[in-house]
């Protein structure tokens, strides 16, 4: 591919994701003032007034900082967690056999039923949510984990045995960057997970953090307080996807043209 | 003494609908500096012999000796260029494939790029070294395939019908470079296909395979042509004759 049409494509990328989300508003906007007409449902303009003031007031950073910090610390000790396991279980048989019960027992357990007894064993402080996150995250990863290197093609393992490679070159210099496309996708599905976890973490036991601000919006009834958080959300959401999608097709997007 | 026996070599796997015999009794001496064309139809076993010699299975009867020594299991005298692209590393580029046998023996950076630089050149591909398998088409990822075996200067070339999934046209500008990197090194070549062009083109001596189950040898013809070979030419149509001679009562009751 030329410069020239990389150049073109990632504009007309943008372009595209900028006129989705003005359409998004633009039909939030109509079915707000002509179809529900009601106090309860907003439009955008006012949401974003509000939005305006809870940043001036250093609030919305405050949440959003208090969720992502959770997030990010959940998320990466999950992933710390899960990777190794998962490496150990698509490579060894019997580690198969011993821990695949496991995260086949546990990953129907959700961890929005997990809130409490992470709430009994940890308080309402940090710790709780930081398990719910890492709970959540660590099974995803450890099933894509193993099945990246369930799927590293046997020709791939062959060709570097006949070219004299040990079984730990195999594994360092073979099934591991063969897996890492599969690790980062089940990341990225972990943090999907991860979004829905922290806020229902934090509706019910929290001091701060954007579940917090959807509750006590709630409680108030200060409908806009309650659109700013979602927005927030989806927006947090929305590019923290966008990174990894970026980290995937940096280290992977060369031959794995469906991520 | 030569470089490859194989003595009464024999392959069974058994699996939960019986046992399933791919070779049978298959006996053969590759001498140092030949090209070994393996000749049969789909089904006979001919790649289970490439695979026993590669060391990837184990016999279920007889022997496998290189250099006098059993082969127990893959190694790096024993180069391998695989049917399928699927072996190369996509996560590496068309030089870091090529080196990645140096790499592992700890060569390095500088003098693993220059070797690899040359079997890049060997292959024709110049220029061409910092693209990854997926920007490069079959026939130079099987380029790169051959360069990544010859780099790390095996005893012997196992070659498993490398061509087999090229366009006819393809197909043919890689014999003929194959049979010039062959006259250049003198590498020892075990080269399996179903293409009797293909064997007489390329090879010293083919070795015709009996249909499967239980493939054996059936029969082994030097092929005495000068190289680079005239696909139009009488002598060669004759060795063509000859093989299909060979071959024309496996091919009819095989599918």
């Amino acid at each position: 591919m030329t410069r020239f049409t990389v150049r073109t494509e990632r504009f007309a990328t943008i372009a595209g994701y900028v006129a989705g989300f003005v359409l998004l508003f633009l039909i939030w906007h109509l079915a707000a003032v002509y179809l529900v007409k009601s106090v309860l449902f907003p439009p955008p303009i006012p949401v974003f007034d509000r939005a305006v003031v809870l940043i001036e007031d250093n609030i919305l950073q405050e949440q959003i900082v208090a969720s992502m910090r959770r997030i990010l610390q959940g998320f990466l000790l999950g992933s710390v967690i899960g990777i190794p396991i998962g490496l150990a279980i698509g490579s060894f048989r019997i580690v198969r056999w011993l821990l695949e019960p496991w995260t086949e027992f546990f990953r129907f357990i959700p961890a929005v039923a997990m809130i409490t007894v992470a709430v009994i064993w940890f308080g309402i402080g940090e710790e709780s949510k930081i398990f719910l996150i890492a709970y959540t995250t660590v099974f995803v990863v450890v099933i894509s984990t193993a099945a990246g290197v369930g799927a590293v093609g046997r020709d791939k393992i062959r060709a570097a045995q006949c070219l004299g490679a040990s079984r730990l070159q195999v594994f360092a210099l073979v099934a591991l960057p063969a897996t890492v496309p599969y690790i980062l996708t089940g990341m990225r599905l972990a943090m999907a997970n991860a979004f829905v976890t922290i806020v229902a973490a934090e509706l019910i036991a929290s001091n701060d953090g954007l579940g917090k601000l959807l509750w006590d919006a709630r409680l108030f009834m200060q409908v806009e307080d309650i659109f700013v958080a979602l927005v927030a959300l989806g927006l947090l959401g929305f590019l923290t996807d966008r990174v990894f999608r970026l980290l995937i097709r940096a280290f992977a997007g060369r031959f794995n043209a469906t991520v | 003494m030569a470089l490859v026996t194989l003595e009464g070599v024999g392959k069974t796997y058994r699996g939960r609908t019986g046992a399933w015999e791919a070779v049978r009794d298959f006996s053969l001496d590759l001498a140092e500096g030949e090209f070994f064309c393996l000749l049969g139809t789909s089904g006979c076993g001919k790649t289970t012999v490439l695979n026993m010699v590669a060391g990837f299975e184990q016999p279920s009867t007889g022997r496998i000796l290189l250099d006098g020594s059993p082969v127990e299991r893959p190694g790096a005298d024993r180069g391998v260029v695989f049917q399928g692209h699927d072996s190369l590393y996509d996560w590496l580029t068309a030089i870091e494939n090529i080196g990645f046998g140096l790499r592992l023996r700890g060569m390095g950076r500088r003098d693993r790029r220059a070797k690899a630089e040359h079997y890049l050149h060997m292959v024709g591909l110049d220029g061409q070294g910092a693209k990854h398998p997926s920007e490069l088409s079959g026939g130079m990822k099987q380029r790169i395939q051959i360069a990544r075996a010859l780099a790390n200067d095996p005893r012997i070339l196992l070659m498993d019908e490398p061509f087999g999934a090229l366009d006819a046209m393809t197909r043919a500008v890689l014999q003929g470079e194959l049979s010039r990197i062959w006259a250049e090194t003198r590498k020892t070549v075990l080269f399996i296909t179903h293409d009797i062009e293909e064997a007489v083109a390329l090879a010293t001596r083919v070795g015709v395979m009996k249909r499967g189950p239980g493939g054996t040898l059936k029969a082994v013809i030097p092929v005495d042509l000068p190289f680079p070979r005239e696909r139009t030419s009488d002598a060669f149509m004759a060795a063509f004759r000859e093989v299909h001679a060979l071959i024309h009562d496996e091919i009819h009751g095989a599918h």
